[in-house]
């Protein structure tokens, strides 16, 4: 009997450190991702990122589906109509076939931002936030995906990022 | 005995979780404290630092350094070299005709340099557009923006020498001597600038 409890006691006693052991390592682990890594992460960021992922369609008819995207709060994208010809649109790319055919496309228009507070800077065309592209498509009965690119270029008050594109892929279903 | 070891390896366990915890809460805090300083400094034009992750500089590693030497080729295809201007103040403007706060500070550098030219002020603008980006395009963005003084075309190891951050614009002040004293990433205020431009003076 008091051996029996020496061995549960035991089990227990390894359990715990076990448990402890564990809790140290996903603790560290934490640490790791919560700071090393956001770093490494940021860095890789483009600013923009696609919400939409599916959509539902009728298929074999035409139809208007949101594409939505997100420009990372504090930066902004040229609207795809810029007032200053020298900046860089934002322009969808989207290819046509396997099973789902873009009819044409309907950019949102954009904000004005000034840039440089108290300045006599510029006024810029921009999307800020969420942004949607309207995309006619038509698709085939059953599971296809839309594939496509964003060409933008972001920028915050002070500084540009180079150019970017961001890979669009969004499965349709015809139903 | 045993009980009392359990208990003791449950109150550390206890313990390190609740440190953790903690320590996860205050460097969250902090990360956050600096990430909404970044974010102020843009805002005000201060050195740029651009918000939203973007990788540091390593330009500013620079300060207090003789600055990299370098032999480009202006928009008529003339060379110049930093050494062509060796004992003159000289500001090296890294640009690209896409970014707009680089337009918005172009002309302040046009006008220093008018205002300091009798103190030898010369500011170069290095262009950082795609190396195939036709040069008559940056020239008339260049004219567009208003700016006369030259503009030098990259070439493909300027970006690593001076170290550059992935985004625009980026300035070096270098001294007379030809010591990088100041640095900027991201456009200043108008004052910052000329305050730099004082300060790379002697002045």
């Amino acid at each position: 009997m008091r051996q029996g409890l020496a061995n549960r006691e035991q089990r227990t006693g390894l359990l715990v450190l076990m448990l402890a052991l564990v809790a140290l390592v996903m603790g560290a682990r934490a640490q790791d991702i919560s700071f090393g890594g956001d770093a490494a992460a940021a860095a890789k960021k483009g600013h923009v990122l696609l919400l939409s992922d599916s959509a539902d369609v009728a298929k074999g008819k035409e139809q208007v589906i949101e594409l939505r995207f997100r420009v990372d709060p504090g930066f902004h994208i040229n609207s795809h109509t810029p007032k200053d010809p020298l900046l860089i649109a934002t322009v969808l790319k989207l290819d046509s076939g396997h099973g789902v055919d873009v009819l044409g496309q309907e950019y949102p228009k954009g904000a004005a931002f000034k840039l440089g507070q108290g300045t006599d800077g510029e006024v810029l065309d921009v999307y800020q936030g969420e942004f949607r592209v309207k995309v006619r498509v038509k698709a085939d009965a059953g599971d296809s995906t839309l594939t496509g690119a964003l060409h933008y270029q972001a920028c915050d008050d002070a500084a540009c990022f180079p150019p970017k594109t961001l890979a669009v892929k969004v499965a349709i279903t015809g139903k | 005995m045993r009980r009392i070891a359990v208990l003791a390896v449950l109150v550390v366990t206890f313990g390190l979780l609740v440190w953790a915890g903690v320590y996860n809460l205050r460097q969250r805090r902090l990360a956050m404290q600096r990430a909404q300083t970044q974010i102020v400094l843009v805002k005000d034009g201060a050195n740029g630092a651009s918000g939203g992750g973007a990788p540091e500089s390593m330009g500013t590693a620079l300060q207090g350094k003789a600055a990299p030497a370098f032999t480009l080729v202006d928009l008529n295809g003339k060379k110049v070299s930093l050494a062509d201007f060796k004992g003159r103040p000289v500001l090296v403007n890294f640009w690209a005709t896409w970014c707009g706060p680089c337009q918005l500070e172009m002309p302040w550098f046009e006008e220093f340099a008018g205002k300091y030219k009798p103190q030898g002020l010369v500011v170069l603008g290095v262009d950082q557009d795609d190396l195939d980006m036709p040069k008559d395009k940056i020239a008339a963005a260049a004219k567009k923006i208003g700016v006369s003084y030259p503009i030098l075309l990259p070439n493909k190891t300027i970006s690593k020498d001076y170290a550059l951050a992935d985004y625009l614009p980026e300035t070096f002040y270098v001294n007379k001597d030809g010591i990088v004293v100041e640095h900027s990433l991201g456009a200043p205020s108008k004052d910052e600038m000329e305050a730099n431009i004082r300060k790379t003076m002697g002045l």
